[in-house]
């Protein structure tokens, strides 16, 4: 009996989650410690030193909570109810922005697994980090004339996912007879708009099994889903995105303009404070909003340069791939010589051509790209082509172009998502970079790369200025990594 | 003449056909097929035509009977006069087979490469990577040539006289139309004369071969330094799949691969050069402990990829039928890990770090701006603000250039070391 057990112990998602969420807490902890002390005046800072002694509570009771699920797992085959009780401390890690440990404990309070639960506190999580950041702007000179009207929908969807979040605590929607809750679906479904997209996902997952109630497509969900949902580090990542994405869009409603763009010669090169937590620049404009505000630039150009070649090149992919021989050649030999010059070189030769400006830059790197993509589409159609099922819509008639864009691409999509998930992060670094040598973003704009540029120049006085934007472009990057190789994992087992 | 030769043929051979007619043979050959037709309708069940018969029997022995005078003939050392007679004939002298070789020399070529797999390969890899090199220019040059801005305006600004300008454009041949240009951009970059720079009056190819030394040796130490540390950690997650090292290191390379270099170059001068001082912040020619931030930073990236490739390239080995083949026989997993996984789990690796150098190469442009490095990648950087069109296509291109050239290499070693590409090569 004994063997099955380690077993159990070897393959508990919630027992490795467990570690990996103690050993960030770790490492937070560690890094809020050197934050408290200064070394020049030898001085332990109040504020940092709480901060620290929460972030050790949290990672002590943490390393705890691994001893007792071990000794469940092992002992007993399943994690027990005193264990669970004690996570429910490790709740409060939030109230310190110790989201790992709070989504572990989330995690070991429901006994089994469930995508809406999950997506529930997920959503509940990024509500409360972008209310926390929002709040910032109290201590400000001044805030907008939306700030209070924004805060209060933010509180409200606080309180209106903490809910959701007791609501699926405690059903499940696979039993079925839950159908009142499709009102409840329809709302998480609006919240989506305030750019919590775990939101739009959470909605959508209740409305399908409460309206829609078709079982395959049910099943396919639960599928992928089950898969993401138990992967944390791809939850994280996600985490991290769409907080990124949501912020950026609630930021119009709460962020004043002024902050980020305007030169402000009463306070330039500030150290980080309440007012200014990550300091101001040489123009006196505050680096904290213009990080938000780069948010959003280096998303949508992220984004968009991935989405331009994703598209092209997974048509010419799809058609090399299709029509063998004579266009498979012209085409793969064409996109070759793209191929042949490296990314950054080449964006740096069409800038040099065209100009920088935000719109080149874009052109510029989707460019680059595309053979990447029709090679991965390509392989791919190659090997779906043979399949039966398109000889059987051959045997029926169908023209070809249905054939290709109905049965070959659909199917062979997976990989494309799988890679462009990887190379949004990649996307995002390529931005910031040409924008730091100058030939990305226009220079006023407050995107990641050309607040480093600033942050380059006064390395020795003011590190804090180049530091921020750095960890903002690394966060994003690897969130991106993170849901990669999650989405990796469930769309493509064969990987693993 | 062949004419008149084919017309004396076709008598000889009118003539036996009428000899052979009159004799028995025809007729018993007439006999045979009109017995021969009537089996066939008899199987069939069909009624036998007696006009359908005659005719049928009258085609196939005429048939017969002319190929038997072909034959007859033949013995005579009479043939009809054809292309594949005449050449059969031409091939037989010397002299014509040496002249052939005048215009037939690449056929020649090609009917020598074209039975042997290794060299076919090599050579077709070789033509590729010719056209290429060639479509690289033209891609590179054409991008630049349909500029929206003025060159000489850009560069003379403003206030120049439009005779100055005209000038400008003579000196270097902008007012020829996109063709000519076209050439020769492609014959300077293939003989190494690509005039020179339109600022500062440089020679390009004399500034481009000064700078891409260091260049090259940054990239190759980045390159050294990754495959060194990659290659045992990205083993030894392989090995303890699954442990607590496997997550961490990948967790470690996953962070390696989100860090933008710039950053990290700032970050190392900030901690090592300003706050430690320990390591000069920029590079100086000549002092090795200025090049070790950049290797670093520029190879971090090559080492979480090549990390992360290791990985799942000995995973996917090892659900390979052939290993499971040697559990079964008995042999030590540290073995099997060692001579089966490992060394086939190598080849993809090689491919990708073939790859990863050419956008080191393109990466290093970065890098150089941080350590104010006067390499290759930050001349063009700087070129590019002017626009120096001749300094950015040389660049841009000679790069690539040297990128092709190292995946051309790393294909043809592949050939050599991977038994199973040989024997697909044979096959095809």
């Amino acid at each position: 009996m004994t063997l099955p057990k380690t077993f159990i112990l070897k393959n508990s998602q919630k027992y490795k989650h467990a570690h990996f969420a103690f050993v960030l807490s770790l490492a937070l902890t560690i890094v809020c410690f050197f934050n408290a002390y200064d070394y020049q005046e030898g001085l332990w800072s109040v504020s940092w030193s709480i901060v620290t002694l929460a972030y050790l509570i949290g990672t002590v009771l943490q390393g705890v909570l691994i001893q007792l699920l071990k000794k469940d797992l092992r002992d007993k085959g399943e994690i027990q109810k005193r264990t669970r009780v004690l996570s429910t401390l490790q709740l409060l890690g939030i109230t310190v922005g110790n989201v790992f440990i709070t989504a572990f404990a989330f995690r070991v309070l429901r006994k089994e697994e469930s995508i809406e639960y999950t997506l529930a506190y997920y959503m509940l999580l990024t509500n409360i980090l972008i209310f926390t950041v929002s709040l910032f702007n109290i201590f400000k000179p001044y805030v907008s004339n939306t700030f209070l009207p924004s805060m209060s929908i933010l509180a409200l969807f606080i309180i209106f996912s903490l809910i959701t979040v007791i609501i699926f605590g405690k059903i499940d929607l696979i039993q079925g007879g839950y159908s009142k809750l499709k009102w409840l679906g329809g709302v998480v479904l609006l919240a989506g708009f305030t750019g919590n997209l775990f939101g739009f996902v959470l909605g959508y997952s209740i409305l399908l099994k409460t309206v829609i109630r078709d079982d395959s497509k049910i099943d396919r969900w639960n599928k992928f889903w089950l898969s993401i949902t138990k992967n944390f580090t791809a939850m994280l990542g996600l985490l991290f995105v769409i907080f990124t994405f949501s912020i950026s869009v609630i930021s119009y409603g709460t962020f004043v303009d002024r902050f980020a763009t305007e030169n402000n010669y009463a306070s330039m090169l500030m150290e980080p404070s309440l007012a200014y937590p990550f300091g101001t620049d040489d123009f006196g404009r505050d680096v904290f909003s213009r990080i938000i505000y780069g948010a959003r630039i280096s998303l949508t150009v992220g984004v968009i340069t991935t989405i331009i070649p994703l598209v092209i090149g997974g048509f010419l992919g799809a058609l090399a791939g299709y029509y063998k021989n004579t266009l498979d050649n012209v085409l793969m030999r064409i996109l070759d010589v793209i191929y042949a010059v490296p990314g950054i070189l080449l964006a740096i030769a069409i800038i040099a051509a065209f100009g920088s400006s935000t719109t080149n830059l874009i052109i510029a790197l989707s460019v680059g790209s595309i053979p990447t993509y029709a090679r991965t589409m390509r392989a791919n159609v190659l090997s779906v082509s043979n399949l039966e099922f398109v000889e059987a819509s051959k045997a029926l008639g169908e023209s070809e172009w249905k054939i290709i864009f109905k049965q070959v691409v659909p199917n062979s999509f997976a990989p494309m998502i799988v890679k462009a998930s990887l190379t949004i992060g990649t996307a995002v670094i390529a931005t910031s970079s040409l924008s730091f040598l100058g030939l990305g973003v226009e220079p006023h704009i407050p995107e990641w790369g050309n607040i480093l540029k600033v942050g380059s120049m006064y390395l020795e006085t003011n590190p804090y200025l180049a530091i921020f934007p750095g960890i903002a472009i690394i966060l994003l990057v690897l969130s991106f990594n993170f849901l990669g190789d999650g989405l990796r994992d469930a769309l493509d087992p064969k990987l693993d | 003449m062949t004419g008149a030769r084919n017309k004396e043929y076709e008598q000889a051979l009118q003539k036996k056909i009428n000899i052979k007619k009159e004799s028995s043979t025809y007729l018993n050959l007439l006999e045979r097929y009109k017995q021969q037709y009537k089996n066939k309708q008899q199987f069939f069940h069909r009624p036998v035509n007696e006009k359908e018969m005659n005719d049928e029997a009258a085609n196939l022995a005429n048939e017969r009977i002319q190929e038997m005078a072909e034959k007859e003939l033949a013995t005579e050392n009479l043939t009809r006069e054809n292309y594949a007679t005449f050449f059969g004939k031409c091939l037989e002298k010397p002299l014509f087979v040496i002249v052939t070789f005048i215009p037939g020399i690449l056929m020649y070529l090609l009917l020598l490469v074209y039975p042997r797999p290794m060299i076919r390969y090599i050579a077709e890899r070789l033509v590729q990577t010719l056209f290429v090199i060639i479509s690289v220019i033209i891609f590179v040059f054409t991008i630049l040539h349909f500029s929206p801005t003025d060159t000489a305006a850009n560069i003379l600004g403003e206030a120049a006289t439009m005779e100055q300008r005209e000038a400008f454009n003579q000196q270097y041949g902008l007012e020829q139309p996109y063709i000519v240009q076209l050439w020769d951009a492609i014959k300077g970059i293939l003989t190494f004369d690509l005039g020179s720079s339109y600022t500062g009056n440089e020679n390009v190819i004399k500034t481009i071969s000064d700078r891409f030394p260091i260049t090259l040796t940054i990239a190759t130490w980045s390159l050294l330094m990754s495959v060194i540390i990659a290659l045992p950690f990205g083993i030894i997650s392989a090995a303890k799949r699954n442990s607590f090292w496997d997550y961490s290191f990948m967790f470690i390379a996953l962070i390696g691969l989100s860090i933008p270099n710039f950053w990290q170059g700032l970050i190392f001068i900030l901690t090592f050069a300003i706050k430690w001082n320990i390591l000069p912040a920029t590079y100086y020619p000549g002092d090795m402990a200025s090049i070790i931030m950049p290797v670093i930073v520029l190879g971090t990236g090559l080492t979480a990829s090549v990390a992360r490739m290791t990985r799942s390239s000995i995973l996917e080995v090892i659900s390979e039928d052939y290993i499971v083949t040697a559990k079964s026989k008995g042999l030590l997993p540290r073995s099997i890990f060692m001579n089966h996984a490992l060394r086939n789990a190598m080849i993809p690796i090689i491919t990708i770090i073939g790859l990863q150098f050419g956008g080191m190469l393109g990466g290093a442009a970065v890098t150089e701006k941080v350590f104010n490095i006067s390499g290759l990648g930050s001349y063009i950087v700087d070129k590019q603000f002017i626009p120096d069109i001749p300094s950015v296509l040389g660049g841009v291109v000679y790069i690539a250039i040297v990128i092709s050239i190292v995946n051309l290499v790393v294909d043809i070693l592949y050939a050599f070391l991977d038994p199973r590409i040989r024997s697909e090569m044979k096959k095809t």
